[in-house]
């Protein structure tokens, strides 16, 4: 036991956000000089600066007490949930403003369960995965509630907090069953004991995989335990239904990605099958009943079950390749994301409207919000030039490679026919005109221009340069299967 | 094994007798006129902790009982934790007096932040 490695200093960027929420608090509370409206500088601010801090672990591998992994790939979503917190702090500063009272709690917690999420993409034990997981869930269960006095936002704070709670029972209890059959909540212990056989408890070892399932289902909203997201999304202030649908269904991942490659990839043929089954019945419902929706934040929760979807297909048949594969989907997906959610946060502010139809008029009275909210769809539903093709052609190549070529077609299928209510809403914003009297020019903050055109711009970039993003990814999942 | 049982028997016995001691002198003392007689209703009515004990079971509370709750929970909670601390600290060393205060200081802040909210102003 004594030679386990307690290097506090890997955690220095963690030490640094845990730091940021005190101060965001104190600055909140005790210092009445520092206007509101900073706070959501600060706080971005901190979390870039955050982000750069931790590219100093680049090709480092180390690990802390054998709990946590501090390699590339823990690095590589380091950076990528710090960029995601950082946009949705900048992105949200209005609307906490206008909308939301106590600022400073509200940032504070998105940096915790930023924290939370980093932990999960990088703990290699079970109860470490599991804390991280519950500190992610624990934020967003308030932050889903944060509009105090709006019944809408109390009801899918009450809604999530339930069905999350039960979700983290069901994984806790698979867990338990795990460490029942294996004897172990080390991932690479898990793996050591059971490729040893499974024979003597080949029923228990099922049903804690299927509990372990059903759990991280829930919280990455993968059908049939996706009830709760439309509902959360919908009630949830705008910019937490962003960083939900980005930073939350992320972190499933790169959890599900971490425990599936290191302690359940022995036993691939155990599980597979459940999650390609997910995986179908997920890109299928979610992508169908989104045909249906329209206030923009249910599209939005439908369109992202369609995208676990795809994402699930790189579970199933998981390789090296594949999960490469996955994390650059989900990179994309998530700048794809952010940059729509910046033009309907944008268009609340402005409007204070989530409809559908209340886009009519997006070209003439915004139209460089309505070109990039063109631009991140047509992304989202995967055409050539946009982030969306490239990374979806490669995710289904390596699926195929795999040999589902089933679920790859699925995969192509249901993406033709998201396109179908991409361009419902994209047709709201170029064709309708807009009402009488309501034809001038919108006063779009220069911030939201701002961000809105540096995401279209990363979705270019993602889209026609992909090489080096692939490259360092492909390096970074390269950790998971050594 | 007898004696075992023995030991339980007088923990039995001295159960019984122990809340008799009060009753019986509170009642002597009644006889004797030390004791002055000055019964109300409140004074007569079965002590729950401050709560109504006669009723309908679904009282309303006031919210603000389960911010306190929640608070006296915390700090409870850190007593708890404080004393094994307490305890075996003279074998821990450095390492568990700088755990500790760390420990200490997150709850101080949650304290410091309770307080600046005015969350333990009972308005």
């Amino acid at each position: 036991m004594n030679d386990l490695n307690l290097d506090y200093t890997l955690f220095i960027p963690e030490y640094f956000l845990a730091g940021l929420v005190v101060l965001l608090v104190v600055l909140d509370l005790y210092v009445t000089q520092v206007k509101k409206s900073w706070l959501s500088y600060i706080a971005a601010a901190g979390l870039a600066a955050t982000a750069g801090v931790s590219l100093c672990w680049i090709d480092k591998q180390s690990n802390f007490a054998r709990i946590v992994a501090i390699d590339n790939y823990t690095t590589y979503f380091r950076v990528f949930f710090m960029a995601t917190g950082a946009i949705v702090c900048l992105a949200s500063g209005k609307l906490v403003e206008d909308k939301l009272r106590h600022p400073g709690e509200f940032f504070a917690l998105v940096i915790l369960s930023t924290i939370g999420a980093i932990g999960m993409a990088a703990s290699r034990e079970l109860m470490t995965a599991y804390l991280s997981l519950e500190l992610l869930s624990f934020s967003l269960y308030i932050l889903v509630s944060f509009e105090k006095f709006d019944l809408r936002s109390n009801e899918a704070g009450i809604k999530y907090l339930l069905l999350g709670a039960f979700a983290s029972a069901f994984f806790l209890y698979g867990m338990s069953l795990i460490y029942g059959v294996t004897g172990s909540t080390y991932y690479s212990d898990i793996s050591a004991n059971l490729s040893q056989g499974t024979d003597k408890f080949e029923w228990a070892l099922l049903m804690g995989l299927v509990l372990m399932i059903t759990g991280l289902g829930f919280k990455v909203a993968a059908v049939p335990f996706h009830m709760w997201t439309p509902d959360a999304y919908e009630g949830a202030p705008v910019a937490i239904t962003a960083y939900l649908s980005t930073t939350s269904k992320a972190a499933g991942f790169a959890l599900l990605l971490r425990l599936f490659s290191g302690a359940f990839q022995v036993v691939h043929d155990d599980w597979s099958w459940m999650i390609a089954g997910i995986a179908a019945a997920t890109m299928i419902l979610g992508n169908l009943v989104a045909l249906q929706q329209h206030n923009i934040k249910r599209l939005m929760a439908y369109s992202s079950i369609g995208q676990v979807g795809y994402m699930l297909m790189g579970i199933a048949g998981l390789s090296h390749n594949t999960a490469s594969a996955l994390v650059l989907h989900m990179t994309g997906y998530m700048v794809s994301n952010m940059a729509i959610f910046i033009v309907i946060i944008a268009w609340y502010n402005m409007t204070g409207k989530e409809e559908i139809g209340d886009f009519r008029g997006m070209r003439e009275r915004a139209p460089l919000l309505a070109g990039v909210l063109a631009g991140a769809l047509f992304s989202l539903a995967g055409l050539p030039l946009f982030a969306g093709f490239v990374t979806k052609f490669i995710l289904f190549q390596a699926v195929t490679d795999q040999g589902y070529y089933w679920l790859a077609a699925i995969g192509v299928v249901t993406s033709v026919i998201s396109l179908y209510y991409y361009l419902q809403v994209m047709k709201q914003a170029f064709v309708i005109k807009p009402d009488e009297g309501d034809e001038a020019l919108l006063p779009v903050p220069l911030l939201m221009n701002g961000m809105a055109a540096a995401l279209m711009l990363g979705v270019f970039y993602v889209g026609l340069y992909p090489q080096q993003l692939f490259d360092a990814i492909d390096n970074a999942t390269g950790f998971l299967f050594v | 094994m007898i004696e075992q049982f023995g030991r339980g028997g007088f923990l039995l016995v001295f159960a019984v007798i122990f809340p008799l001691i009060p009753i019986l002198a509170s009642v002597a003392l009644g006889i004797f006129k030390i004791r002055p007689s000055a019964p109300d209703p409140i004074k007569e009515s079965v002590y729950e902790c401050g709560m109504v004990p006669i009723g309908d079971a679904h009282v309303r509370y006031n919210v603000r009982y389960y911010l306190f709750g929640l608070l006296f929970v915390v700090f409870d909670v850190e007593a708890v934790f404080l004393y094994p601390w307490a305890v075996a600290y003279r074998h821990l060393g450095v390492y568990a007096f700088v755990e500790a205060m760390i420990f200490i200081g997150i709850l101080a802040i949650g304290l410091a932040y309770a307080w600046r909210k005015r969350a333990l102003e009972w308005i």
